[in-house]
């Protein structure tokens, strides 16, 4: 038990070193100058902010969205923003676009390094500057919504915010893991397949969707869960959700998604290492 | 003997497609879109009065239209991809036009896009209880002349960033993706630009981006008058076009650097 303890302290230790040296690499890519950080930043926040501004627009046009007040709709952006600006910080460079490390045969960089591949899957993709592009925004509509809906936030709610944006973010990469996967098995075919997930949870994340019919609604937050990035939370903590057992449902569900997803990633590990990447010729060119 | 030679290449884009069919997924993304947007639509409009020009039938059709000629509303041809693989070299090599070869290959994966796709979903309409007729037959025979023009401007907006990610040495996706983000939000291909708050969707109409979506959708479901679309969408194109040979051509040289 105490053996158990020390690991997981050392290995918490060795996480955050590595957070540390990661995440001053991506400060000094921003400090190359204002020519490189510049044109990178102000795309990465024009690219999160338009994905919110279609229903920020529309809440403005409408002043409610079906039983969404406007601050309770700037309130699921904000979230939606949030879980996206997180999912950058801690997943950037191709650890949330997994299909793409697989596809390219790039597992193999990862196998050589001297830690544990849950290390190198938590540490590589942190990126806390270059992040900010979408966390700020994020952060800031979600204190706007706040203070306009006057909301009752004790130890409890915020207890439940940060379990309901964890449970969020797992989901994500869940739902990522599980299809990037595809990749081990057919490593060209499905090299971008995240790019299409990653359009999935952002594009109709930020939507309130509760107009949808049984069937799709039941979709969206099962087959396809881009309700439970955003939408299913936000009802949680704007109080919109009458059933006592309505806050258990997302992490309950994100357990769930985060095992499937595992056992298809380590299915996928078990192939690869039978078969190798295929991508890369003899001479070092891409097939 | 040059028109096959397009046509043949058009083909082969089209094969190509089909060698993935993990492009399913995109038509389960572009659905499932197509049906939050609906829900969205008639959530908004539920006991409320018709705001503005645009009633919740014309919405809905102008949401599925949109879906279904979304490939022909928001142009994209493989441009950035040879800037990416380094292949643009390659290219200039064939005894084709530049923008033409683009302009094939990308007219090839529309047309299996449109097969599986497009038909399939207007067939569908119905089922999701909306009308997929333009508002008249005169505004669909316009529609035609505004879709052409369109994909006119889209491919020279297309040409014109290309030019200005080489002109500014930008990393390829950074460019491409910033455009997307910015052409879906001024083009109207998400969100009618009728239904914009505080009068920005009247300023929108008259950018190039419009002419890429709002204009033919407009014209489409039968809202405000078609000529002024048609004439910004003309004046676009013969503004757009020198623009970006231009551009294109000032930086050839730099193109060395993205393996041309």
């Amino acid at each position: 038990m105490v053996a158990e303890d020390l690991l997981l302290i050392t290995g918490a230790r060795r996480l955050v070193r590595l957070w540390a040296l990661y995440g001053r690499m991506d400060l000094l890519f921003f400090a190359r100058g204002p020519h490189t950080a510049l044109p990178w930043y102000l795309s990465e926040v024009v690219v999160a902010l338009a994905a919110v501004t279609a229903t920020f627009l529309l809440a403005e046009r409408f002043d409610d969205i079906g039983t969404w007040t406007r601050p309770q709709v700037y309130f699921l952006l904000g979230y939606a923003l949030l879980v996206h600006g997180l999912i950058e910080t801690f997943f950037s460079y191709n650890i949330a676009f997994i299909s793409r490390r697989i596809g390219r045969g790039q597992l193999d960089h990862m196998f050589i390094e001297p830690l544990p591949l849950w290390m190198i899957l938590l540490a590589e993709g942190f990126a806390p500057v270059g992040a900010t592009s979408s966390l700020l925004p994020g952060v800031g509509l979600l204190l706007w919504a706040a203070s306009q809906l006057h909301l009752a936030v004790g130890v409890a709610w915020w207890g439940l915010f940060l379990v309901n944006v964890v449970a969020s973010m797992a989901v994500v990469l869940a739902f990522a893991f599980a299809w990037g996967s595809l990749a081990f098995w057919a490593p060209r075919a499905a090299e971008e397949l995240n790019s299409s997930t990653y359009e999935l949870s952002h594009q109709l994340a930020p939507f309130p969707l509760d107009g949808l019919s049984g069937i799709a609604l039941a979709s969206l937050v099962t087959v396809v869960p881009v309700g439970l990035v955003a939408w299913y939370p936000s009802r949680i903590l704007l109080g919109l959700e009458a059933p006592p057992w309505a806050p258990a449902l997302l992490p309950a569900a994100a357990l769930a998604f985060v095992a499937l997803a595992t056992w298809i990633f380590r299915r996928g590990l078990r192939n690869y290492g039978r078969t190798g990447s295929t991508r890369y010729s003899d001479s070092g060119h891409r097939r | 003997m040059a028109l096959r030679a397009y046509v043949k290449t058009a083909a082969m884009s089209a094969a190509d497609v089909g060698e993935n069919p993990l492009f399913l997924m995109d038509f389960a993304l572009r659905l499932l879109r197509v049906l939050v947007l609906l829900a969205l639509w008639r959530t908004l409009f539920a006991g409320r009065e018709a705001p503005g020009v645009m009633p919740l039938a014309t919405v809905l059709t102008y949401t599925v239209v949109a879906e279904v000629f979304s490939q022909q509303l928001a142009v994209s041809t493989t441009l950035s991809v040879a800037f990416w693989e380094g292949t643009l070299v390659l290219r200039f090599l064939r005894p084709m036009g530049l923008v033409r070869q683009f302009a094939a290959e990308m007219s090839g994966r529309w047309a299996l896009h449109f097969a599986l796709f497009s038909v399939p979903l207007v067939v569908a309409a119905p089922l999701l209880g909306v009308d997929p007729r333009p508002a008249s037959p005169a505004a669909g025979a316009l529609f035609v002349i505004s879709l052409c023009l369109a994909v006119l401007v889209g491919l020279a907006i297309e040409v014109l960033f290309g030019a200005i990610t080489v002109a500014l040495e930008q990393p390829v996706w950074l460019v491409e993706r910033a455009r997307v983000a910015i052409a879906t939000l001024l083009s109207g291909s998400l969100l009618p630009l009728a239904l914009y708050p505080w009068g920005i969707g009247d300023v929108f109409s008259w950018l190039p981006f419009a002419a890429m979506a709002w204009a033919p959708l407009a014209i489409y479901t039968g809202t405000g008058q078609p000529l002024p679309r048609l004439g910004s969408q003309v004046l676009w194109a013969v503004v757009l076009w020198p623009l970006a040979d231009w551009l294109w051509r000032a930086n050839r040289e730099k193109l060395v650097g993205y393996g041309g």
